[in-house]
């Protein structure tokens, strides 16, 4: 036992070297994922206000600007522009520069004199379904209220009791996220996503480094074992991506101020555990790999769209067909983005998270082992 | 040797005479080619004759940044020469290559290339040169008959033409009925030959190589040679770039770069003779680190080092030791078994000469 | 320039592409594979979110109320706990998204003609899920609402405003129709730009791209000969990919094919070139990997294929613009869904073609400075 750890001590040792002198490699390592952190979250949000909004309005009567001064009244739509015909709608919509258009037809103020409900269209321009759906709300919003307020404004005007209906209101309440603020919601998950995507690509190279520069056969014939070599040469990385992790999340919290509700051991823990599974997943790449470029643009595409993708980031993942479901459990992404949104945001703890803890330590301990099997057999063939 | 007679020598060439230097030290002394294959007619002139050296280099300079890596050098290469340019990793050898071919433009400086400036119209040049690499660049993932293919190609070789040569690359390399291989199945002496296959299947008529033995046993090194000695044999001018000492042995004409200049020139026994202000002793010795450690700090010896399964001791020109001296004093610090022969420099001994006078 | 010699280096490059079916593989095959998967992925609706109901009226409106969150086809019941303490675990561990409480005295203040407040209770940890999920919670207790009226005679009399929503062009707001054309530039991107990044710098690690240039062989003459196969190939897989995308997942297709596939080539072409760029002046896979790496990450976030530009900050907003996929993204989801022909679409095309011409330049530049080195 004490041997092996020596071993492992060594091949620690040798990497480690290895990437003190490669500065380039290492500021690359430590900083591109702090900076990109900050960048990204920054930069990417889910919500949506100031929708540019065009009215048109035929009818041009006290009735109906008052109708539009709702829409300036409210912060989610922002009229940005008046026009004359239907056409401009169009125009607007294929430029981007509106998203929304209300449209007045003439009669407005008529209809509404005579006591009868005025007709109004507003139309939305679907190409982006996410600010599309809100906007829908929105709107559905908007004028269920002014219709509501018209009724009763008529029904006291007529001296109307209306006290003999009631109503329901809804009191919505946000749980862990009150201020319903994505980028608190976004961050823990691109916290992962970016560690994940770094982590393989840096080790799917260190193995086919080794075969190039001829040194495997060298490791493979000492008394090394390959799965000492293998947990040899993730340490060092592991090290090295678990700082950026803290560095990511003390900016996080700092910057952003995303709240850390839970069990910060929960958290330190899962970043451990997922830094050497991902670490893993790319030695497994590197050492299934034909060739040094394969190993790159494998380690790229697996690392790339599946995290962004399949972790849980930013699609949902609980209404998709199950195979998928399965299929995602294969990236350790996912998990890591469950810990963290959980501790982050949901105060989770150990008896909440443990299934996914669990997981990623078995998920490490696979991919050493499988990695280990399939190291040298490449060389040997 | 061949038994093809060789045609008149146009008047173009100098009065050939590759001249076979003293025999080389090692194993394997023979330089008997009769196992190498016939070669076809060579053709009977080359296309572009034109008179003057081979390569003519005048103050050439390259920098990178404030780092010098050719520093103001000149030389002259005759037609038909073997020339070998020495000297340790990093002095500049490649860097000179690549300005030579093309490939990398010289800060300052002229060269010329089979008369014509390489600098200014590189493509004239670069149909006319061969060019081999320390790496063998061959295409690893093509089988040996495409790599040829790729390289005729290139040259523009017409079909009869290319037929010809592939026959003869083939039989040179001893790579007949393997032409379906993968060159990077084959091991590195087939390689080395292949590669000198490519870089002459357009019948260059200077051909630069550049470390080509790196990495090759003795053996195949020399058999290698025996090969470039054909080329030579034919007209071709080679330029070729080594840190092997016993190599430059195998040309006309040295010259030795260090750190970005030229600090000797001449034929092997001239700069034997001329540079060498150095008396050589050889020891052999059976703790010979230990010895050199005491060699090192002897008196009257200037330098030591290992050479070949030896020791060599160098002493001024002047010095008062003689071998048995040497042989005494070895005896008396403990090296019972010492050996002491004075010897007659070689190349390396020279340039190790060379290179601590320039410190 | 020499077309023989171009033929030979094209003829070099299908000879090596040949004996690397791996390679060929994941650029055809792939992409597809991924298609598919992560199709479902983001065309995933919101939906049959997970929730709870806590009803403590038991009361005819109670049941009335859970009944139209139970149809609406926004809501999955699947817990009705007895307490709302009962809630706690349940949203902790994610298994409910959104609990609806119907306390007690509902019903009794309704018939009193007051008001009763109903509770709504959404993961915020999730923030689609907590925006649309509270959003059509609050439409039904707005149509509960209306129904009551309607029901007391009061909506029918009096003035108001009927307003019309429609959503154009994606009518369903399925994120199919938008988010599979950025999903199949997204693939291409990535799949093109990783095997190209790595296909000069495979030939300076081996020696054979300085052999080359030591030949008559030109830098020009190179760099056509090596992107011409990959291209094609490129053109083979955005053909594959977009047929694949468009039957599999129906995706209704709007405008017009010619736009759509001026687009996407366009977009390979600039792809490509990034890649070949990246391999140019890196001098080990290495590099060339944390190269590529520097460049898709902000590419994949920035572009808008996953998140919103309309959302990001002013500042962001313009560092959009440098991003070629950023106008992929906007030909082919104005294309597909819009059905914007050509003229609507010449300012981004046009665009793409500056990229395009920006990267071979300095493609060129860069060959004829670097390949010594």
């Amino acid at each position: 036992m004490k041997a092996s750890l020596t071993r492992i001590g060594a091949v620690t040792n040798k990497e480690f070297k290895h990437l003190l002198r490669d500065v380039r490699t290492l500021a690359a390592v430590v900083l591109l994922p702090v900076i990109q952190l900050l960048l990204f979250a920054y930069a990417i949000s889910f919500d949506v206000d100031n929708v540019p909004t065009m009215v048109i309005d035929y009818d041009k009567t006290p009735a109906s600007s008052e109708y539009v001064r709702a829409y300036d009244a409210s912060s989610f739509f922002k009229v940005v522009a008046h026009g004359d015909t239907l056409n401009q709608v169009d125009t607007a919509f294929d430029a981007n520069t509106a998203r929304v258009a209300v449209v007045i037809p003439a009669g407005f103020g008529e209809t509404i004199a005579a006591g009868d409900k005025a007709q109004v269209a507003v139309l939305i321009d679907g190409s982006e379904p996410n600010s599309a759906k809100i906007s829908q709300a929105y709107s559905v919003a908007l004028n269920q209220l002014y219709d509501q307020s018209m009724t009763k404004s008529w029904a006291a005007s007529q001296g109307l009791d209306l006290s003999g209906i009631g109503a329901l209101e809804p009191r919505v309440r946000t749980w862990y996220n009150p201020e319903r603020n994505s980028t608190i919601f976004l961050i823990p998950g691109l916290m992962a996503v970016i560690i994940a995507i770094v982590t393989v690509q840096q080790t799917a190279v260190t193995l086919v480094r080794e075969r190039a520069l001829g040194t495997e056969e060298q490791l493979l014939v000492s008394p090394m074992r390959r799965t000492e070599l293998m947990v040899g040469k993730l340490l060092p990385w592991t090290l090295i991506a678990f700082i950026d992790v803290v560095m990511v999340i003390l900016l996080g919290m700092a910057v952003f101020g995303v709240p850390l509700r839970g069990t910060p051991l929960v958290l330190a823990l899962g970043s451990a555990l997922f830094v050497f599974a991902s670490l893993g997943m790319g030695l497994l790449i590197s050492a299934v790999a034909p060739s040094a470029e394969t190993a790159n643009i494998m380690a790229l595409m697996i690392a790339f769209l599946p995290s962004f993708l399949l972790s849980g980031l930013a699609f949902p993942l609980d209404q998709i067909p199950v195979v998928l479901q399965w299929f995602s459990g294969i990236f350790p992404a996912r998990y890591m983005v469950t810990i963290s949104r959980g501790v982050f945001l949901k105060g989770s703890g150990f008896a909440e998270l443990w299934p996914e803890l669990l997981t990623l330590a078995g998920y490490a301990l696979v991919m050493v082992l499988v990695a280990a099997r399939l190291y040298g057999r490449k060389a040997r063939a | 040797m061949s038994e093809h007679p060789f045609p008149e020598p146009s008047p173009q060439f100098p009065e050939h005479s590759p001249q076979f230097p003293e025999p080389v030290e090692g194993p394997e002394a023979s330089t008997s080619s009769a196992n190498l294959p016939q070669f076809p007619e060579p053709s009977p002139q080359f296309p572009e004759p034109v008179e003057g050296p081979a390569i003519k280099v005048t103050g050439l300079t390259k920098t990178f940044g404030t780092f010098a890596a050719v520093d103001g050098i000149d030389f002259e290469v005759p037609r038909g020469q073997i020339f070998g340019f020495l000297g340790p990793n990093g002095s500049g050898k490649t860097t000179t290559i690549r300005m030579l071919t093309g490939t990398l433009r010289p800060k300052s400086g002229l060269a010329e290339v089979l008369g014509t400036d390489v600098v200014r119209h590189p493509e004239r040049v670069q149909r006319r040169i061969g060019y081999m690499s320390q790496k063998f660049s061959l295409f690893e993932d093509m089988t040996v008959d495409e790599n040829l293919k790729f390289y005729a190609g290139v040259y523009d070789l017409p079909a009869e033409k290319f037929a010809q040569q592939r026959d003869y690359v083939l039989r040179m390399a001893d790579l007949v009925g393997r032409e379906d291989e993968l060159t990077r199945n084959l091991s590195v002496g087939w390689r080395q030959r292949l590669a000198l296959g490519a870089a002459t299947i357009h019948e260059p008529e200077l051909l630069f190589l550049d470390e080509p033995t790196s990495g090759v046993d003795p053996v195949a090194r020399r058999q290698f040679w025996d090969l470039l000695y054909e080329l030579a044999g034919r007209g071709v001018t080679l330029f070729v770039t080594t840190h092997y000492m016993d190599e430059a042995a195998h040309c006309n004409q040295l010259a030795f770069i260090y750190r970005g200049r030229i600090i000797a020139e001449g034929s092997p026994t001239e700069l034997r003779t001329k540079y060498m202000d150095q008396r050589i002793f050889d020891i052999t010795v059976s703790s010979a680190d230990l010895a050199l450690d005491y060699l090192v700090s002897t008196e009257g010896v200037d330098e030591a080092y290992l050479s070949g399964a030896s020791l060599h001791a160098a002493t001024a020109a002047h010095s008062p030791l003689s071998a048995d001296d040497l042989r005494q004093r070895l005896i008396g610090a403990g090296f019972a078994d010492a050996v002491v022969l004075e010897v007659e420099p070689t190349i390396e001994d020279v340039f190790v000469n060379l290179v601590s006078r320039q410190r | 320039m020499s077309g023989k010699r171009i033929r030979l280096l094209i003829w070099k490059e299908f000879t090596q592409l040949k004996r690397d079916p791996m390679l060929v593989r994941l650029l055809l095959l792939m992409p597809v594979i991924q298609l598919v998967m992560f199709g479902y992925v983001v065309a995933a609706d919101i939906r049959h979110l997970s929730t709870a109901v806590v009803d403590l009226d038991h009361s005819v409106a109670s049941r009335a109320l859970t009944d139209q969150f139970a149809s609406s086809g926004y809501f999955t019941i699947n817990a009705r706990p007895t307490s709302e303490d009962d809630l706690r675990p349940l949203l902790d561990r994610g298994q409910i998204q959104v609990a609806v409480v119907i306390p007690a005295g509902t019903q009794d203040h309704l018939d009193r003609g007051e008001t009763a407040q109903i509770g709504i209770i959404v993961d915020g940890s999730d923030s689609q899920v907590s925006a649309v999920g509270s959003g059509y919670a609050s439409q039904i207790i707005s149509r509960y609402n209306r129904q009551v009226m309607t029901d007391a005679g009061v909506s029918v009399a009096a003035p108001g405003v009927d307003a019309q929503i429609r959503v154009m062009f994606n009518p369903t707001l399925d994120p199919i129709n938008t988010m599979i054309p950025g999903l199949i530039a997204a693939i291409m991107m990535i799949s093109l730009m990783a095997i190209m990044s790595q296909a000069v710098v495979k030939e300076r690690e081996s020696g054979t791209l300085e052999q080359m240039f030591v030949t008559p062989i030109r830098a020009s003459e190179y760099l056509i000969g090596k992107l011409t196969p990959y291209a094609g190939l490129a053109t083979l897989q955005m053909l594959i990919v977009a047929a694949v995308g468009i039957l599999w997942f129906r995706v209704p297709f709007n405008g017009q094919l010619g736009v759509v596939l001026v687009g996407l080539a366009l977009f390979m072409l600039t792809c490509i070139g990034l890649g070949l760029l990246v391999s140019l002046v890196s001098h080990t896979r290495q590099q060339a990997q944390q190269a590529m790496m520097f460049i898709m990450l902000p590419t994949m976030v920035l572009s808008g294929f996953i998140f919103p530009i309309a959302s990001m900050p002013p500042l962001i907003q313009p560092l959009t613009n440098l991003i070629p996929l950023t106008f992929a993204l906007e030909v082919l989801r104005g294309a597909f869904v819009k059905g914007s022909g050509f003229a609507a679409l010449a300012p981004q095309l046009l665009i793409l073609a500056g990229f395009a011409a920006v990267i071979f330049t300095a493609s060129i530049i860069a060959t004829r400075r670097r390949i010594a080195e």
